[in-house]
């Protein structure tokens, strides 16, 4: 457990504690509706969490790597970029391997737009985040986030 | 008609599943390697979602409308854009641990723009992630990127906020008379079920109003609509 969750875990166990004290059946309420948000969401996120768990054995981010390192840097931009929304990659296994494309000659651009579009587009996560915000806001944040990605990449390539 | 109503709302998962059925016929080893993947997901959901739904619930409790609103909402500018950036780098959890938090915080008033700054910082700028990205690629390149991706963000949210209407989050209403309850948003606790079983009933997944007439009991009503945890639920004499 790294220590930003730890750090949420204490504080959520703390603002519970007070909250029991100042009002019971207030916080018991809460905890009812805590429940019933995560029995809401639980087949969505299991299902999210299997589909990764197949993306990632189909296309190892190893052979993603290899197939974006071969393309020109156009098409190695775009591809790494596309990569990235469909995968969910972990932060730990997600930097040594774009750190690995970077020094096996890749270019920044590629890589970047790969780290930026990993995390903030989620085609994976898009059908749970249609249900909770409605299509327009999801298809409008993952759609802008993408594009701005790719912006992200391209002045990383001519400062960095 | 029931079982119909279920696979509709699974099937999403159902897919999966059969996915995985047919490798383990097919390929066994490639299964067994996806299920192992899984695992390390299935960890982080453990540690990190149950944390996310009290303290989403608790806040949800405690802090009025009122303070949501002036402190993320429409007119809270600079600050409120700051504060949603601070909350999106110091949270823990994968991106989907944002949705129930902000789903809540838009009902209490946030705006869209800061929706968007929340999710996307979430996402992308998380302090134990910068630190894994200084650590990998040099501290010169995590800063630069940190920059620009903030930058970037406080750009196309304000796009964003430009093109996504607050009705455009959770719409679709369900008239009954004076009664109305928003199946978008709703999560499918069952709590008002629960609390008012002769009005309330779950279609699938989602709450829905199975009759409604003018002998109800205001008091227990107001009670189901204060217990919503999404404020799904609207009442208008």
């Amino acid at each position: 457990m790294d220590i930003f969750t730890a750090a949420m875990w204490i504080g959520t166990i703390v603002f519970l504690l007070i909250s029991l004290k100042k009002d019971k059946s207030k916080t018991l309420k809460a905890l009812k509706m805590a429940f019933g948000m995560g029995k809401g969401m639980l087949g969505s996120i299991l299902s999210i969490i299997f589909l990764i768990g197949l993306i990632l054995t189909i296309l190892p981010p190893e052979n993603i790597a290899e197939f974006v390192g071969s393309q020109s840097l156009l098409m190695a931009t775009v591809g790494s970029a596309a990569f990235g929304t469909i995968t969910l990659i972990p932060a730990f296994i997600a930097f040594p391997l774009v750190g690995s494309l970077v020094d096996a000659g890749v270019g920044i651009v590629p890589s970047v737009a790969f780290l930026t579009t990993l995390t903030m587009v989620g085609v994976v996560t898009f059908p749970l985040e249609k249900r909770e915000f409605g299509l327009k806001f999801t298809a409008t944040r993952n759609g802008l986030s993408f594009l701005f990605a790719i912006m992200i990449a391209m002045v990383m390539g001519v400062i960095a | 008609m029931k079982i119909l109503e279920k696979v509709k709302d699974n099937t999403f998962l159902i897919v999966i599943t059969v996915a995985y059925i047919l490798m383990f016929l097919i390929k066994p080893d490639l299964g067994v390697a996806s299920m192992e993947n899984s695992v390390y997901y299935i960890k982080e959901m453990i540690l990190i979602m149950p944390v996310i739904f009290i303290l989403t619930a608790l806040l949800d409790a405690w802090i009025a409308k009122e303070k949501i609103t002036k402190y993320l909402g429409k007119e809270s500018k600079v600050k409120g854009i700051t504060l949603s950036f601070v909350l999106g780098c110091i949270s823990a959890g994968p991106i989907y641990a944002a949705f129930p938090m902000c789903v809540m915080l838009h009902k209490k008033g946030a705006s869209v723009r800061n929706l968007v700054i929340i999710l996307s910082s979430w996402a992308v700028i998380k302090v134990p992630m910068l630190l894994n990205e200084a650590k990998f690629l040099g501290i010169k390149f995590m800063a630069i990127r940190w920059v620009l991706t903030v930058i970037a963000i406080v750009v196309f949210s304000w796009i964003a906020s430009k093109i996504i209407k607050d009705e455009d989050i959770g719409k679709k209403e369900e008239k009954t008379s004076g009664l109305t309850l928003n199946r978008e948003s709703c999560m499918g606790c069952t709590l008002c079920t629960k609390n008012y079983p002769e009005i309330f009933g779950m279609q699938g997944k989602k709450a829905y109003i199975k009759s409604f007439d003018a002998e109800v009991d205001k008091e227990s009503l107001s009670q189901t609509i204060l217990a919503c945890p999404v404020r799904a639920i609207h009442y208008n004499e």
